[in-house]
Order: C-alpha cells, then sequence, then structure tokens
C-alpha cells in the first residue's frame, strides 16, 4: 500500500493513457449491463413480460453487433486480439494469483473466456427466449413454431441459461476487481473512458465515435417503434403489448353471463367445470338462474367447443395442463394455476380491484384472452360505466 | 348516391327503432298485467311496487336482509350494484333506459331469479304487477 500512494514518481518517464477501448465497444457493454440487469427485474413477471421481451431483442442485437464488430472493429475489440486457449486462460488465471501474471493491454487469456462465453451463452439464452416466448405463449416472431409443451421445457431451458449467464458475469466481475488490484489500474474505469496505461509506442485505437452514434440510435429507435403504443394509450383505450385473434364468442352466452358478473371465457375452465356448472344452474352460486333446456343447451355447445381443452390462450393451455384430472374447479379462483399466479399480489392492489372480477386488473378479460402485458390495476371510478 | 341512400336508411331505421321502443314496452307490461290478472291479481298499483322493493326479506340461512333496492338501489334512474359480484347494473328507469321492459322473456327470467334470491321465494301475481307498475312510472 505504502507503493501505491505514489506510483506515477516509481513509473517510467514514457508511460501515458492511450485508448484500448473505443466507443461502439465500450457502448456495447454498459448497454448489455443495462439490458441484462433489466432481464433480471422483469424475470417470471407476466405484467413485465413485453419490457424483458424488448430487452432480449436489445441484448440479441447488441450481441451480433459484438461478433460483428470482434471482426472488422478496432484493434483490442477483434478477436484476433484475445483468441486464447483455454490452456492460456487457466495458466493467466494461476499466474494473477500467484502475483506474477504478464500484462495484456486489451483483454488478458482469462477473461477471453467470458468474453466467448457471455457472446455464445447470451445468443443462446435470447433464442430460447425468442422460442419460450413462441411456444409456451404462442407470440412473438417466432409463433407456432412449437407447441406450447415444448415451449414450457423451454421456458426452463431459458432460465437455466440465465442463471448460467448471472454465474459467468460473476466470475467476469470478480476477474476484472483481481486483476485491477494485480495491475495497479481500475479496468472497470478503463471500461468507461476508453484508457489504459500504456508504456508501449502504440498510439491507441481510434474512437469510433460515429459508429457508437449510430449504435445508440438504432436502440433508441427500436425502443420508440417497441413502446410508441404506450404513448397513445388512454384509460377507455388501453394499449395491450401483446394480443391475440379475437375468439369466438355468443350472444345468449354474453347475455345471460354478463347480466350478473363479467361473462367469464369458457377456456378459463375445463369442459367439466361447465358442464357441471350447468347441470346446477338451479344452485349457481347461491342464486337459481331458472335457465330453460334450450338456452341450458345452446349455452352447453357454446362452453364445450373451447374450453381449457381447446388450448386457444395461452392461459387455456395451463389451466387444462395443470388443473388435475379428478378435480372440477367451478371458479378460475380455485385452481392451483390461478392461485400460484397471484400469490404475490399485495393486499392494497386486492383491496383496489375487490369490486371487480378479472377485468379489475386483466384488460383484455372480457375477450378472454388473458395475454400478459395486458395486466394494469384499475382504480374503481373508471369501469364503472364501462359495464356494458 | 349509395352512401346517400345508407344515410337515409339508417335515419328512417333510427327513426322508426325510436317510434317502436315504447310501443314495444307498453305492449310487454300490458301483456304481462294481463297474465298476473288472469293468475289472480289486480288492481296493480305503483305505490305498493315502490313499497314492495324497498321491503326487507331475511334470508333462511345467512340471515342477512335482501332487498330489491340492495343491488338497484331506490333511485331507479341510478345504475345499481349486483350484491355478490359488484358488477354494475344499468338502470332500471325506462326514461333513462329505453331498453328496459321491452321483452316479455327478459323481465320473467330476472322476475323469478331476483324473487327467488331476495324473497328466498317466487313473487306473486300480485307483487309483480305492482312492481312493474311502479317501474313503468320511472
Amino acid at each position: 500500500m505504502q507503493t501505491s500512494t505514489a506510483p506515477d514518481v516509481t513509473k517510467p518517464h514514457s508511460v501515458r493513457r492511450v485508448r484500448i477501448w473505443d466507443l461502439p465497444t465500450r457502448l456495447f457493454h454498459w448497454l448489455l449491463v443495462a439490458a441484462f440487469a433489466a432481464q433480471w427485474l422483469t424475470q417470471d413477471d407476466a405484467r413485465l413480460l413485453d419490457y424483458h421481451v424488448f430487452a432480449g431483442y436489445t441484448i440479441g442485437a447488441l450481441l451480433l453487433f459484438r461478433v460483428l464488430w470482434g471482426f472488422v472493429g478496432t484493434r483490442y475489440a477483434r478477436f484476433k486480439s484475445f483468441a486464447f486457449g483455454p490452456k492460456m486462460g487457466l495458466q493467466h488465471l494461476r499466474a494473477l494469483l500467484a502475483g506474477c501474471h504478464e500484462r495484456h493491454l486489451g483483454h488478458n487469456p482469462a477473461g477471453t473466456w467470458s468474453i466467448f462465453g457471455l457472446l455464445a451463452l447470451g445468443l443462446i439464452t435470447v433464442a430460447t427466449g425468442v422460442l419460450t416466448l413462441g411456444g409456451a405463449k404462442q407470440l412473438g416472431p417466432l409463433r407456432g413454431l412449437i407447441g406450447y409443451p415444448r415451449g414450457d421445457m423451454l421456458a426452463l431451458v431459458h432460465k437455466y441459461l440465465a442463471w448460467s449467464m448471472l454465474l459467468l458475469v460473476a466470475l467476469h466481475v470478480l476477474g476484472v476487481l483481481l486483476a485491477s488490484r494485480a495491475e495497479r489500474e481500475n479496468l472497470t474505469a478503463s471500461m468507461v473512458i476508453g484508457t489504459k496505461h500504456s508504456t508501449t509506442t502504440f498510439d491507441g485505437v481510434p474512437a469510433a465515435a460515429p459508429l457508437a452514434l449510430v449504435l445508440l440510435l438504432v436502440v433508441a429507435a427500436g425502443a420508440w417503434a417497441y413502446f410508441r403504443g404506450y404513448v397513445d394509450s388512454r384509460p377507455d383505450h388501453p394499449y395491450l403489448p401483446f394480443t391475440l385473434a379475437p375468439l369466438m364468442q355468443n350472444g345468449m352466452w354474453k347475455k345471460e353471463c354478463a347480466g350478473c358478473h363479467l361473462d367469464y371465457h369458457p377456456s378459463i375452465l375445463p369442459a367439466r367445470s361447465w358442464n357441471t356448472l350447468l347441470r346446477e344452474q338451479h344452485e349457481h352460486f347461491g342464486e337459481d338462474l331458472g335457465l330453460d333446456d334450450s338456452s341450458v343447451t345452446t349455452l352447453q355447445q357454446y362452453a364445450l367447443s373451447q374450453p381449457a381443452e381447446s388450448h386457444v390462450t395461452p392461459l387455456a393451455w395451463k389451466i387444462d395442463s395443470t388443473t388435475p384430472a379428478q378435480e372440477t374447479p367451478l371458479r378460475v379462483t380455485e385452481t392451483g394455476y390461478w392461485k400460484r399466479r397471484h400469490e404475490d399480489l399485495s393486499t392494497a392492489d386486492w383491496n383496489r380491484t375487490k369490486r371487480f372480477a378479472c377485468d379489475g386488473c386483466h384488460l383484455d378479460a372480457a375477450a378472454g384472452i388473458f395475454l400478459p402485458g395486458a395486466i394494469h390495476v384499475r382504480t374503481p371510478v373508471t369501469t364503472v360505466e364501462t359495464n356494458k | 348516391m349509395i352512401r346517400r341512400r345508407t344515410a337515409l336508411f339508417a335515419l328512417l331505421s333510427a327513426f322508426g327503432g325510436a317510434l317502436s321502443v315504447p310501443g314495444a314496452r307498453a305492449a310487454a307490461v300490458d301483456d304481462l298485467l294481463r297474465r298476473y290478472v288472469e293468475q289472480g291479481a289486480a288492481n296493480f298499483s305503483a305505490e305498493a311496487g315502490e313499497q314492495f322493493f324497498d321491503r326487507a326479506f331475511v334470508e333462511a340461512k345467512g340471515g342477512e336482509p335482501r332487498k330489491c333496492s340492495l343491488c338497484h338501489t331506490t333511485d331507479l334512474k341510478r345504475t345499481g350494484k349486483h350484491a355478490t359480484t359488484g358488477k354494475a347494473i344499468e338502470p332500471l328507469a325506462p326514461s333513462v333506459n329505453p331498453k328496459r321492459l321491452t321483452d316479455v322473456r327478459d323481465i320473467e327470467k330476472w322476475l323469478t331469479r331476483n324473487c327467488k334470491w331476495t324473497l328466498g321465494r317466487e313473487c306473486t301475481p300480485q307483487e309483480k304487477g305492482d312492481v312493474l307498475m311502479m317501474i313503468k312510472g320511472r
């Protein structure tokens, strides 16, 4: 510690700061950090899925840019400059811990492996994410490519990959801290300002600022295009980030059900539930519906044309695949899936919406769609008039 | 040309619709009152209907009082609220909600369903007729 208080005096005269990391590389790095952090803040929350998806697209685009920049970029951004084998990486790590490592201006052989690892893992994680969205939710550019069951499986793979990435990020940060200490240079700051101490004759890399500006503009334009719906969103016509084609509706169903409550779509409960509900219509949660036989037949035909088993929405699939066959839930709130998805809601949110049904929060509940992203806690004032 | 004809048609049908709603209401209510008379009711009174509408009936199991105005409120021109689901109920008064009392089947369905919940039994023809008289005038 004594020596580090006045390092400049002990260093050779020729020492100077040269630019090692060009601006696009630094911008890439910190945008990636921000987007990766956003992923952990938005993961597994249906209300925030559109933010999660956008951050995922951003990560994908950033990584693709970085791969390209690894071939045509400035000196230390090129893969060639840090194409060290795994053996060298291990040697460097050992030397670093022993305190007798060789200094590298660019990435060192150990750091190399977190770079390549994060690039590869990142791209695979993004790919599995888009596939998950296309399968488990049947949304996004790859919707329909795989079915719900595989989508759910890939969601798990996506999750494990993300955790692996987080582990690698932790190792990367640890490595940076170790190397910063060993080299007595703040390497994190170097990734911000771009320069490092050098005693060589190398004059540094160009800043490539115009390209960085283009990168920034592309991300900003992407965000604008993706989120502009929120700008035009009005309380009576809220913006829904995800939509499906409208489901089949039935006039009698609407009239009979919506007279007293939200006209719950048949796809939110299994066929056996609707059969029981219609059979027990004289004891319908304490009311005698008094429907005549022909009405019951019509309602039953409609209910059985798209019950949960029809998988017309991601919710239908979830209800069908998670409700045990011996259970006949008569309310969607009796299903295990519903309970799991709502267990962490605050009492305050429940109290604000308790005079509503699903449509107190799910803006597409009346349409039966229940997509992620279309969830906002409504205040009672705005909905009383809209009940038609 | 076609657009003008469509506009004229829309105008005429809207006008016709507006004319026919009160007619349908009068026919539906008259039809029901006639039926209630056949079933032994007589001298329907809006005042009796008004009193009935706000009369409390104690529910057999839970013991809580129930009455028509619990959901519909005593001011029929206002939006009501379903006692268990909380869903808004459009006003019963035809003066603010012209669709009311236009469909015999609909009226009977709701009278049957709601009497059973509120009173624990079906309403008598006299009770139904009094209430209809009352609603009709609002």
